[in-house]
């Protein structure tokens, strides 16, 4: 691949449609053709890279993307700074710890010792910090809404938009940890063309 | 029935209790670590020296140098610092030492000194030096590992002090102070902090010419940040001071924390070239590590010149620092769970847990005897123990452990299995 300019956004997931439609706003022309990795855009020097959504900041951060869309809650878990180009305004969501509806837990104080199952571990672990809270956080990739029916967690921390995933297992939202949208953020390497991407927004 | 030997130690020694050591080891361990990140090796030499080895190098503190015979009638001296020992050490292996050499070295040293408050009869050196090469790298490295390792303790302010003897020499050989009477100007300078300019004003008059002296301290104690303070000094030896800050921001070191302060008058006899010094404005202890350039390291004890640059970190003041500002209130002791000893019946499936979370590289002990709960709970309290595991035959029954978490005294049951989990993915706030 040259020495374009090149964008990471979602291969898969609930940020993708809306990403592809953020670069087409800005009147870049490209076709998406299925499981391709990458694109390149007819009228402007540009390739579309796409990644997993917990890489991409990894790949930014490297530089060896320019540029990257994704949400909020990524990077506040990859604790990477990159710049904050703007806000999108699409993918709003929260990342909430849920507890079960009939649960002894009744602030986020009743955490103290209890076990909250996570795939955002450091973000987790932040806010317990914080609020000095004492509590195990257990690890995974996804699914974790069922960890409190199988008794491998007490409470949950995940994303949620609307709350039916979280309903639907009998779960019901303790505490927002942070709201996220997705964001356009930039490598901290300078590199001419940039700016010619910038001027498009 | 009644002589029992009283349970003393001497003046200027110290025991440390259980606690006392978890903050002395955790400290001393975070040094080494920004020590190694550097790579230096450590070396050890032997407590017992001879005694000609060690006498004689101390000048007017020869005398609180520790002597005795030993058995076979020989002069032996205890170690006084780690500097004589380790230019001994290289006299004798600098064939086998990869040169420049750099070595830390933490260990106990001993001085037949008076004890008073912060002066102790023994207590630890912790030292680091590079020897072999007159390169100013060494001189930046050093001042980085500095502050690496303050910044590593958790000290938000620091300010590492330097000046150069060869820039002082060349400002005082200017002002015609002869070479005799510069180290008196020198100490005269190092008081400027407690008696101001006026009192080494006054301090000066008995030394020098009195039209030297205002625009010799005009000079000398020019305002400015450390960029202007070199440019104003442009007509003297400079070319060092000015190599050492540039290698210094080159480095990335921030130049907060530096400050070229030429009342600094450390070592006088000893240092050459950069010297430098470094306290903390929070805490009122004087400087906590300090050293520089010197010629000739081993001149004593082989003809070989090893020059080099080193620091002492001031290990105790360290301490004291740190406990006034409150960096070491987190430091846990070792065990951080006690499993408890129910009875006979159930003690194997105990030693099963411990065993299962000594694997998994968790600290835990059992409980020596069956007592009560209570008990077994108070030991853990005193023993700082966080975590308390109970697994009585209710438990056991239907494969699940309590644990009781001392800091709140909440229970928590969960299935046995995921016990070690538990305790790797907790979050200590």
């Amino acid at each position: 691949m040259k020495n374009n300019l090149k964008i990471a956004i979602q291969s898969k997931g609930r940020l993708k449609d809306d990403s592809l439609k953020f670069l087409r706003s800005l009147r870049l022309k490209f076709t998406v053709r299925e499981k391709s990795l990458f694109i390149s855009c007819t009228n402007f020097d540009l390739t579309i890279l796409f990644l997993r959504n917990e890489d991409i900041p990894e790949y930014v951060g490297r530089g060896v993307a320019d540029f990257g869309i994704v949400g909020e809650n990524i990077l506040a878990e990859k604790e990477n700074e990159l710049k904050v180009v703007q806000k999108l305004g699409f993918g709003t969501c929260f990342l909430v710890i849920a507890i079960p509806k009939l649960s002894n837990i009744k602030t986020p104080n009743d955490l103290e010792g209890g076990r909250i199952a996570t795939s955002y571990p450091q973000t987790l672990t932040r806010y317990l910090r914080q609020n000095k809270i004492s509590a195990t956080v257990i690890t995974l990739r996804g699914s974790v809404e069922i960890a409190p029916s199988l008794n491998l967690a007490d409470a949950i921390c995940d994303l949620t938009q609307t709350g039916t995933t979280l309903r639907e297992q009998g779960l019901v939202p303790l505490t927002s940890l942070l709201q996220s949208e997705a964001i356009l953020v930039e490598s901290p390497f300078p590199k001419l063309q940039k700016d010619s991407f910038l001027s498009l927004l | 029935m009644s002589s029992y030997i009283t349970p003393e130690i001497l003046k200027g020694t110290r025991d440390f209790l259980p606690k006392d050591m978890a903050k002395r080891q955790t400290v001393m361990q975070k040094i080494k670590t920004v020590f190694e990140r550097f790579g230096y090796d450590t070396i050890e030499t032997p407590v017992i020296e001879y005694a000609k080895t060690l006498l004689g190098k101390y000048g007017e503190d020869n005398k609180l140098v520790y002597q005795f015979k030993d058995n076979g009638g020989r002069e032996i001296a205890l170690r006084y610092d780690q500097t004589v020992p380790f230019a001994r050490l290289v006299a004798s292996n600098y064939q086998n030492l990869p040169m420049p050499f750099k070595r830390y070295q933490i260990s106990r040293v001993w001085r037949a000194d008076k004890p008073a408050k912060g002066r102790y009869r023994e207590f630890y050196q912790c030292d680091i030096d590079v020897i072999g090469t007159q390169s100013l790298v060494a001189e930046a490295e050093i001042a980085r590992v500095m502050a690496d390792v303050f910044q590593t303790l958790g000290f938000e302010r620091f300010v590492i002090k330097f000046n150069s003897r060869r820039l002082m020499n060349s400002i005082l050989g200017r002002f015609n102070v002869p070479p005799e009477k510069q180290i008196e100007v020198i100490r005269m300078l190092d008081k400027i902090d407690r008696i101001g300019e006026e009192g080494v004003t006054a301090g000066l008059k008995e030394i020098l010419p009195l039209k030297t002296i205002p625009p010799l301290l005009k000079v000398l104690f020019f305002k400015g940040s450390i960029t202007q303070k070199i440019a104003s000094l442009k007509s003297y030896s400079t070319q060092e001071i000015e190599d050492f800050f540039r290698l210094c921001q080159e480095f990335g070191l921030d130049e907060k924390f530096l400050e070229f302060d030429m009342s600094l008058s450390r070592g006088l006899d000893y240092y050459t070239g950069i010297t430098y010094e470094v306290f903390l404005p929070d805490v009122a202890i004087g400087a906590v590590c300090a050293g520089g350039r010197y010629d000739d390291l081993c001149g004593l004890f082989c003809k070989e010149k090893f020059s080099g640059v080193g620091v002492a970190f001031g290990f105790d003041r360290i301490m004291v620092a740190m406990e006034q500002l409150n960096l070491l209130n987190e430091i846990r002791l070792n065990a951080q769970v006690l499993v408890t000893y129910f009875d006979e019946a159930t003690l194997p499936n105990a030693f099963k847990i411990l065993t299962n979370l000594q694997k998994e590289a968790i600290n835990a002990e059992i409980y020596f005897e069956p007592e009560k709960l209570s008990k077994q709970i108070k030991y853990a309290d005193k023993k700082e123990i966080p975590f308390v595991v109970i697994c009585g035959p209710d438990e056991i029954k239907k494969e699940e452990v309590t644990i009781k978490i001392l800091k709140t005294g909440k229970q928590k049951t969960i299935p046995q299995t995921q016990l070690t989990s538990y305790f790797n993915g907790y979050v200590f706030s």
